[in-house]
């Protein structure tokens, strides 16, 4: 019973425990959670750009609308965003550092839901479920759209912020003509990807509150439980509507109202230089027509 | 069954058991045995006839008095903990029907109210099995001292009287104190697991249990001289942090002790003392 290894020195993570505990807590807070937050409210505009503050949208259709006024913000993030690289990086280290630590911390632990079936339970052995399928979905995500891992796209359909909406609705419906099988199975898993990680933000900000000491009573607990549940259903419906707004695009339509506004903002050349710097598209019957007029 | 039992799980269905309860019925007792630490355990049922107000002791006690199984075999009686028998000492805690509780307490009216039901005895899942229903609790008690849950008034003169203490921390401190050890908490716990090797007790998750006693003996006014010491206890590996926030420890335990407040109470005094502790190096 006496193993001598207890005398043996704790390592950095035993030394430094709660300190690497709390950094776990607020990473998934500032900066994942905030940038989570920014990134859905951007993408749903999608679907609201029509509506925006921001005056692009306005007097078009729903879907031009939120096409020209999401191709802004892209624009606005890529050219106007300082130290872009920076903020990349941090968001990936902090990822990085919460994933990997947060998949051992979950793996000490047991879920026992049939015995102890109680909706607080539910939502600890979700919490962890939704980090294992989340982290994965975020990895998918950024490898295909970010690092431009096109051969894991079907069709290989590279995303472009100058092409944003027209784009990122071809890799997800499966290709530039519309739907395929892979693109509805992409789809799904980004509907189940992007649901989980807004569950687990928000359950994980009620936590948090119980981790640094924030609400102690039971009634401060329901009460911050009311508005996280608040916060992760509006999350919830920007994510849906980001989502909605992306497969409802139609492929030609968007990348039209996309040359366009590279045509109004820096000219024809500038056009012609991008879609020749464009991987290949797969070849359209239609474009060979006009190619050959 | 008062107020404070009413969280309870499937407190109104008990109820309704006990009011609809077959007189002189029989039931089955099915129990987890096993003949010792390592032995592999085995599954044996007992028919068992009901009185008046019967309990889980009083059915283990008269399969004792004459243990042979539902299949006619001859076995030996049925080894468990018991102390008080009024549900103070937690000795007799038990898994029954999949759910951590004192057996003292569990009336078979309750859960097997027909002819021929059905009541399943399982030791605590979390703690080294000695034999059958019997485990060895010492792990908690471990942590109790680990913890430093006691008052510090030894020494070698009188110390006269403590500080006041309000009524309000009366109150807190009163709900808190009337942990008994049993061990409901942890084993419903799903971030505290069974460690049969003891060195592992200082760095496995250490359980609502402990850090509720710390924040009893944090609060009270003489007791939070060690309040330091019982921080940085719990900032270490094991400690409060390793909570998981799955909050079954305050659904099954039997006094109603508020167990998650305990643990946030504790999440921000650990918060702050690692504050202090950066800012004045110590």
């Amino acid at each position: 019973m006496n193993q001598p290894q207890a005398h043996a020195k704790p390592g950095p993570l035993q030394k430094h425990h709660f300190l690497i505990r709390r950094l776990h807590s607020l990473t998934g807070i500032v900066p994942i959670g905030v940038f989570l937050i920014a990134h859905l409210v951007t993408n749903s505009s999608l679907a609201w750009g029509k509506w925006g503050l921001r005056t692009e949208g306005r007097g078009y259709s729903v879907a031009e609308g939120g096409i020209k006024y999401f191709q802004k913000e892209v624009a606005w993030i890529n050219t106007q965003v300082p130290h872009l690289l920076l903020i990349e990086i941090t968001l990936w280290v902090s990822i990085a550092f919460h994933s990997i630590l947060g998949f051992y911390y979950a793996t000490t632990g047991k879920g026992n839901l049939p015995r102890y079936p109680h909706q607080d339970n539910w939502r600890y052995s979700l919490q962890r479920w939704s980090g294992y399928i989340g982290i994965l979905f975020i990895f998918y995500h950024v490898a295909t759209l970010r690092w431009g891992w096109t051969f894991l796209v079907p069709e290989g359909t590279k995303w472009s912020h100058d092409f944003s909406a027209s784009t990122l609705a071809a890799a997800l419906q499966g290709s530039p003509e519309g739907w395929t099988a892979a693109g509805i199975g992409i789809s799904l898993f980004y509907f189940v990807g992007v649901s989980l990680l807004v569950f687990h933000f928000a359950n994980g900000l009620w936590t948090a509150a119980i981790t640094w000491g924030l609400t102690v009573s039971e009634k401060a607990q329901k009460q911050w439980g009311v508005a996280c549940l608040g916060l992760g259903l509006g999350l919830m419906v920007a994510a849906w509507a980001s989502l909605g707004g992306a497969l409802l695009i139609d492929y030609d339509e968007a990348k039209g109202i996309e040359s366009k506004l590279i045509v109004e903002k820096y000219g024809e050349d500038r056009l012609e230089e991008l879609l020749d710097a464009a991987p290949a598209e797969p070849e359209r019957p239609d474009e060979q027509a006009m190619a050959d007029d | 069954m008062s107020d404070a039992y009413a969280h309870l799980h499937d407190a109104e269905q008990r109820r309704q058991n006990r009011k609809n309860a077959v007189p002189g019925r029989q039931v089955i007792i099915k129990i987890k045995r096993c003949d010792g630490p390592g032995k592999p355990s085995r599954w044996e049922s007992f028919k068992v006839k009901t009185e008046a107000g019967s309990n889980v002791i009083s059915c283990l006690k008269s399969i004792a008095a004459n243990p042979v199984t539902t299949d006619g075999k001859q076995s030996t009686p049925v080894v468990w903990d018991s102390g008080c028998l009024e549900e103070v000492c937690g000795a007799c805690t038990m898994v029954i029907n999949g759910r951590v509780r004192q057996s003292c307490s569990c009336l078979i009216d309750e859960y097997a109210p027909r002819e021929g039901d059905t009541l399943t005895l399982e030791p605590m899942s979390k703690f080294p099995v000695i034999r059958d229903l019997w485990v060895d609790r010492e792990r908690m008690f471990h942590a109790l001292k680990r913890v430093q849950a006691w008052v510090p008034i030894d020494g070698t003169y009188n110390l006269g009287a403590g500080p006041k203490e309000s009524p309000e921390q009366q109150q807190t401190r009163y709900d808190l104190s009337e942990c008994m050890t049993c061990g409901c908490c942890l084993e419903a716990c799903p971030q505290f697991n069974l460690e049969e090797d003891e060195q592992a007790w200082d760095t496995a998750f250490i359980g609502a249990q402990a850090i509720s006693q710390a924040r009893l003996f944090n609060e009270h006014e003489t007791g939070k001289r060690l309040k330091g010491e019982r921080l940085d206890t719990l900032m270490g590996a094991g400690g409060v942090s390793d909570c998981g926030n799955a909050q079954n420890c305050v659904k099954v335990c039997p006094k109603g002790i508020p167990l998650t407040e305990s643990i946030a109470a504790v999440g921000r005094s650990t918060t702050i003392h690692a504050v202090t502790r950066f800012f004045r190096g110590k």
